[in-house]
């Protein structure tokens, strides 16, 4: 991965493979479990929970940087933060996603953004903020907990990381100050935009996970023969 | 061939009488076109006729008084919209139409007012422009969509002319829009523009077929239903959640409730026997802002059939008449000796009264029992 300026998450990407070595989840028991519509719906309760913790972390950080990022009509090109998952999709790509890609995705996306967000905490200057960031990383773990839960009793495999890279991260020199500032505002842009997202994509997986009444009776009476 | 000669001859007289003829009364040319501003003075010449030429001036075939006049030219101060008309100069003694000018009087535009709102999402949105102050001149307006550095095409709206739409490529996009609008006239030019995310500008239509219907044997109950706005694309993979209000008619304070799921609620605490207001509003559930109120539905709770009035009756009159009630007069009437005699002598002692009463009433019942 190139180092650009500005682009401090290419040095911090190495340090993000140490998440894909989380442990892995349990495969649930499948024998009288409610399926996996329960822990869906407890998926989409944690992106609107952590979309909501967000958006107060995110008034105090872009403060903290602040002007122009705190200002409501900041509207920057996107330049640098290549590697920042990108929650943007064409419409009807993101509508035609099979369940397997839409989770693998959403986990995806959210192990780097949690990466990215614990490299935000080392260089946070006040204790408040650190505080602040460790909790929202606490909460943003445990989501991606529960994606990993629902791929679990989907059968779906965990994405596993790229062969190579150890995790062994060397600070380079920092890049300046204001395009590093510029990359915790799309850092912080694109994790608001993931959660709304998310919310979508779990709003999704939830309609088609509950098959209405009619089709289930039917379903069983096709297994009757 | 002595014959097209003749005939060519007489094309070429025509022809020319008819140049003549239209250069003598060519003022006929289209009228010249002019704007001018509200408040401002104007002087109009009469085309290219000399300064000291004797002319006479019309407005809308109206003659207008010499006074006007700064020799062959009209002059008009300060311009009213009642000014905007077709003038016409005149060579005085010949009635000759030499000039034309067709006068509006208007504005440059003022600094117009662009709003966005996505009520089809994921599918697009819209974007409306008006005017704060009309002009009184025709303008022309321009749209232009960014999508960060894209161009984006917003398409005119076939029934509306200030609205044009924009379809939505990509979704949950960090990049904003940004859209701007230019208005022209003849008299001046502005301009303005909004930059938003996609999230913001979200607001559904309200709910439609908002219907209220009282609940049989409750009295207290009313049954609302409604249907998703049938703008919104996709209600499966884009869910709304719904706001109802509703009060009685003879008070002003509404009571609220947010529903997350279905277009059902029945209302459990309405007054009884109260016409009740009642409307819905839409939002989708995570993002963007909430829908206007519904068209209002009206409905009044259950209320029992009234019972015969005659059961319910004080007045000691009826005791005396026959009543078609079959049930006997309550015990009270007997012991309600203030009641007995009114009307009548005050000295009726009401030890006397009561037996009489009594024979009375028994006599009542028997009577209506024998009419079964």
């Amino acid at each position: 991965m190139d180092l650009r300026a500005g682009d401090s998450w290419g040095m911090l990407a190495c340090l993000c493979t140490v998440l894909w070595h989380l442990p892995a989840v349990p495969a649930l028991n499948r024998t009288g479990d409610p399926g996996p519509g329960p822990s869906i719906q407890k998926t989409y309760d944690l992106t609107r929970y952590l979309e909501h913790q967000l958006r107060s972390l995110a008034g105090t950080y872009l403060n903290y940087l602040g002007p122009p990022f705190n200002e409501p009509d900041f509207n920057p090109p996107r330049l640098g933060a290549e590697t920042l998952p990108r929650a943007t999709v064409n419409l009807e790509v993101w509508r035609s996603l099979n369940d397997k890609l839409r989770l693998t995705q959403n986990y995806e996306a959210y192990s780097h953004l949690l990466c990215y967000l614990r490299g935000l905490n080392r260089q946070a200057a006040t204790a408040e903020l650190r505080r602040s960031l460790a909790h929202f990383c606490t909460s943003l773990q445990g989501l991606l907990g529960s994606i990993a839960g629902v791929m679990a009793a989907l059968g779906y495999p965990l994405p596993q990381p790229l062969p190579g890279t150890e995790p062994i991260w060397s600070p380079g020199p920092a890049p300046s100050d204001f395009l590093q500032k510029m990359d915790d505002f799309w850092l912080l842009k694109e994790l608001q935009t993931w959660l709304w997202r998310s919310a979508k994509d779990f709003n999704r997986l939830k309609k088609k996970m509950q098959p209405p009444a009619a089709a289930v009776t039917l379903h069983l009476e096709a297994h009757g023969f | 061939m002595a014959a097209p000669v003749p005939w060519a001859c007489c094309a070429v007289l025509a022809a020319a009488a008819a140049v003549v003829y239209t250069q003598r009364h060519s003022s006929q040319e289209a009228p010249h076109v002019q704007y001018e501003r509200l408040g401002s003075d104007v002087t109009l010449p009469c085309g290219t006729a000399n300064w000291d030429a004797a002319v006479t001036w019309r407005v809308n075939g109206t003659d207008l008084a010499p006074d006007l006049l700064n020799g062959s030219q009209l002059v008009l101060h300060g311009l009213e919209l009642g000014h905007s008309g077709l003038y016409a100069c005149f060579h005085r003694d010949s009635w000759h139409l030499h000039h034309q000018v067709l006068l509006h009087v208007g504005l440059p535009p003022r600094e117009p007012v662009l709003s966005c709102r996505s009520n089809t999402y994921p599918k697009g949105f819209y974007c409306s422009w008006h005017l704060p102050t009309p002009t009184y001149i025709p303008n022309t307006f321009n749209v232009t969509v960014l999508h960060g550095s894209k161009i984006m095409v917003c398409e005119k709206d076939p029934a509306l002319k200030n609205r044009c739409h924009i379809r939505y490529m990509h979704l949950f996009s960090t990049i904003k829009y940004k859209v701007s609008i230019s208005v022209s006239n003849a008299l001046g030019h502005n301009a303005t523009a909004i930059t938003f995310d996609e999230f913001t500008i979200v607001k559904p239509d309200p709910p439609e077929n908002v219907v209220a219907r009282p609940v049989p044997s409750n009295p207290r109950r009313l049954e609302v239903t409604w249907q998703t706005p049938s703008t919104w694309p996709d209600p499966e993979s884009f869910p709304l959640k719904f706001f109802l209000r509703y009060r009685p008619l003879i008070l002003d304070q509404w009571q609220h409730v947010e529903l997350s799921d279905g277009t059902t609620h029945t209302i459990t605490d309405a007054y009884a026997g109260k016409e009740y207001i009642i409307q819905v509003a839409a939002k989708d559930n995570e993002i963007g802002t909430w829908s206007d109120w519904s068209v209002a539905a009206h409905a009044t709770p259950w209320t029992e059939e009234p019972r015969h009035l005659t059961t319910e009756a004080q007045a000691p009159e009826t005791t005396t008449s026959t009543t078609s009630s079959l049930a006997p007069p309550p015990t009270t009437k007997i012991c309600d000796n203030g009641e007995l005699g009114s009307g009548g002598g005050p000295s009726v002692p009401s030890l006397i009264s009561v037996p009489v009463t009594l024979a009375l009433a028994a006599a009542a019942t028997t009577a209506s029992s024998l009419l079964i």
